[in-house]
């Protein structure tokens, strides 16, 4: 290997000040970038052990038959996913999934026509107005849940669907600053076509820009889906009536009993994820087919 | 219906004459006022107001049961001299001051390094690490108390795996478990935003420094960085104010205590109005939060909106 180092010093470059610069040898760049490989692989995958071990127990416990806080080797079974998908359980997955959707309507339809205005129309106080859109998708609104469960209990508003509301709200923000990015990038042309064709704006909204937009929009939709999903104190606070409870609130509920099924907890803590993972596997997809959007105008 | 086209060529400049409109500049159309109106009507209504109310009943004597739950009223400053002098506050503000702290140092420091790795790493890797990194961040913050919980406590998997299963770390130093579980679960957001920036950084920036024989320090210092800062300061505006409201991982490990030990400032506010009854001082409290909040908040647009 030494001797064939003189072939290998050919390279050499000349800067602008007239120094030669000899490149280094590309064996002895590689064997050492080959070491780096290596390090920054063992790094990472040290990295992933240490993420990996708090789910441990969650993986463990949800198919042990004899579960308990500490982490064992499990007595297989899936009685645990069987005991939790039934009765007053389905209900609060049943009850996430109403508040869920709800909040997710109204926050992307609000949303997605006020992402719309503030793209492509003049707007008073426009500048003003974004600069507190993008302030409030900052600021985490559920701060706010004092003074709101007061106006809803003074009004008998807490119950599942004015939760709903108020969930859409905190995440509407986000959601018209991530689809006014997403329909400012549709081509104008488009839209001017069907102008031509006497579309009103619902059709141009309708035909053009949601289709156009709608890895955005439905990238916006998912952020909403899992911020009402995952949220506990909002409607720990808000709804008073618990079989409306969601499943956060279920779960909460499961632990505070004086002998907690572990098992139980476990598996419905992972079937309560489920939804969001694939939830989260199918809009990075959406995310990488969502920038071929050029291709609409021809010529 | 009116059109949007600027210079509409189907109507002649004396139509324009006839309207006494500008033709340079697009008019305000009722449609766009319209299609607002969902938007901001639920902003004002349960933002605005809530916002303006909660200012208001931090400075009454509101109770969640009782006589003052229904007659209740305007009380002065008495909220806040008592916050003055509420030496639970105070250590709360603190605890919430470390809480956020330690979660951005960490999240912004592993964020960067797995983005970095990442972005050479095996395909094999990549997927995996990845793949848990971005599920830890996923997982709602209930099921992330939870096995935080179970994996912290005695015979835990963390006790159980260094071989001393009878050492409680979550009783032996709380507040660092709940920030490293905070950090734990907020670290795949910020590689994700991490990775998309580094991906933006020009190659030939970085082999011409190669070329100039800086040193991997060096590239780091005056290219990566450089380019990175942006990123780096939304990233860890975003990180506190994100764990401002990520207080139902605490709630759930730990309800604030032992004692008061991870009593950050949200939870304190809920204690306040939800467990001790009193819910003006616990909006007083609030209050506090949004003006933290809101001080972040105005830093982060300034960021973002440049």
């Amino acid at each position: 290997m030494m001797k064939n180092t003189t072939s290998q010093v050919v390279a050499t470059m000349t800067l602008s000040d007239g120094t030669v610069l000899e490149l280094p040898p590309e064996n002895l760049a590689t064997s050492s970038s080959t070491v780096k490989k290596v390090t920054g692989n063992t790094l990472l995958g040290a990295l992933g052990l240490l993420f990996l071990v708090p789910m441990l127990w969650l993986l463990l416990a949800s198919i042990d038959s004899n579960a308990s806080w500490a982490i064992e080797w499990p007595h297989f079974s899936l009685r645990n996913f069987q005991n939790v998908l039934t009765g007053s359980l389905l209900t609060s997955l049943w009850n996430s999934v109403i508040l869920a959707f709800v909040s997710t309507l109204i926050a992307s339809v609000a949303g997605v026509f006020a992402a719309y205005s503030f793209s492509r129309r003049r707007i008073p106080f426009k500048g003003p107005l974004l600069l507190f859109i993008l302030f409030s998708s900052g600021v985490p609104l559920s701060i706010m849940v004092i003074p709101v469960y007061e106006i809803f209990a003074h009004y008998g508003w807490l119950t599942i669907f004015p939760t709903a509301v108020f969930l859409s709200v905190t995440s509407l923000p986000f959601e018209i600053y991530l689809m006014k990015n997403f329909i400012d990038a549709v081509p104008e042309d488009l839209e001017e076509a069907a102008r031509m064709e006497r579309a009103n704006t619902f059709q141009v909204l309708w035909r053009v820009i949601i289709p156009l937009a709608l890895p955005g929009i439905a990238a916006a939709a998912i952020f909403g889906f899992v911020n009402a999903w995952g949220s506990f104190v909002v409607p720990l606070i808000l709804i008073s009536n618990g079989s409306q409870q969601p499943a956060p609130i279920a779960l909460y509920t499961f632990l505070t009993l004086p002998k907690p099924e572990f098992g139980n907890i476990a598996a419905y803590s992972l079937v309560f994820c489920v939804p969001v993972f694939v939830l989260y596997a199918a809009s990075s997809r959406l995310f990488r087919e969502g920038f071929v959007l050029g291709g609409g105008v021809k010529g | 219906m009116m059109s949007t086209v600027v210079n509409d060529t189907s109507t002649g400049p004396h139509v324009a004459q006839l309207w006494k409109t500008r033709q340079d500049k697009v008019r305000t159309q009722w449609s766009s006022i319209l299609l607002l109106t969902p938007a901001l009507g639920l902003l004002a209504v349960l933002f605005l107001v809530p916002l303006a109310f909660a200012v208001y009943l931090g400075l009454t004597n509101l109770t969640l049961l009782g006589p003052t739950s229904v007659h209740w009223g305007f009380s002065g400053l008495a909220n806040l001299i008592r916050l003055k002098s509420d030496t639970e506050f105070w250590s709360s503000l603190w605890t919430t001051a470390y809480f956020i702290g330690g979660s951005i140092v960490g999240v912004v420091v592993l964020g960067y390094v797995l983005a970095s790795l990442l972005q050479r790493a095996s395909t094999f890797l990549r997927v995996v690490v990845g793949g848990i990194v971005v599920v830890a961040w996923m997982m709602p913050a209930v099921t992330a108390g939870m096995t935080w919980y179970a994996s912290t406590t005695g015979n835990g998997t963390i006790s159980t795996l260094l071989g001393m299963p009878s050492s409680n770390f979550l009783d032996a130093q709380p507040l660092l478990i709940v920030t490293l579980a905070n950090i734990w679960s907020m670290t795949g957001f910020c590689m994700l935003v991490m990775g998309a920036a580094l991906r933006n950084i020009p190659l030939e920036a970085i082999e011409a420094a190669k070329v100039e024989n800086a040193s991997s320090w060096q590239r780091f210092r005056l290219i990566v960085l450089p380019l990175m800062r942006p990123t780096i300061i939304a990233v860890v505006l975003l990180t506190a104010l994100l764990s401002l409201a990520n207080f139902a991982l605490i709630y759930i490990m730990t309800q604030g205590g032992p004692g008061t030990a991870t009593n950050i400032l949200p939870l304190y506010s809920y204690q306040q109005a939800f467990s001790f009854n009193n819910l003006a001082y616990g909006a007083l409290i609030g209050n506090v939060m949004v003006l933290i909040a809101t001080v972040f908040g105005i830093l982060y647009v300034r960021i973002a909106s440049r």
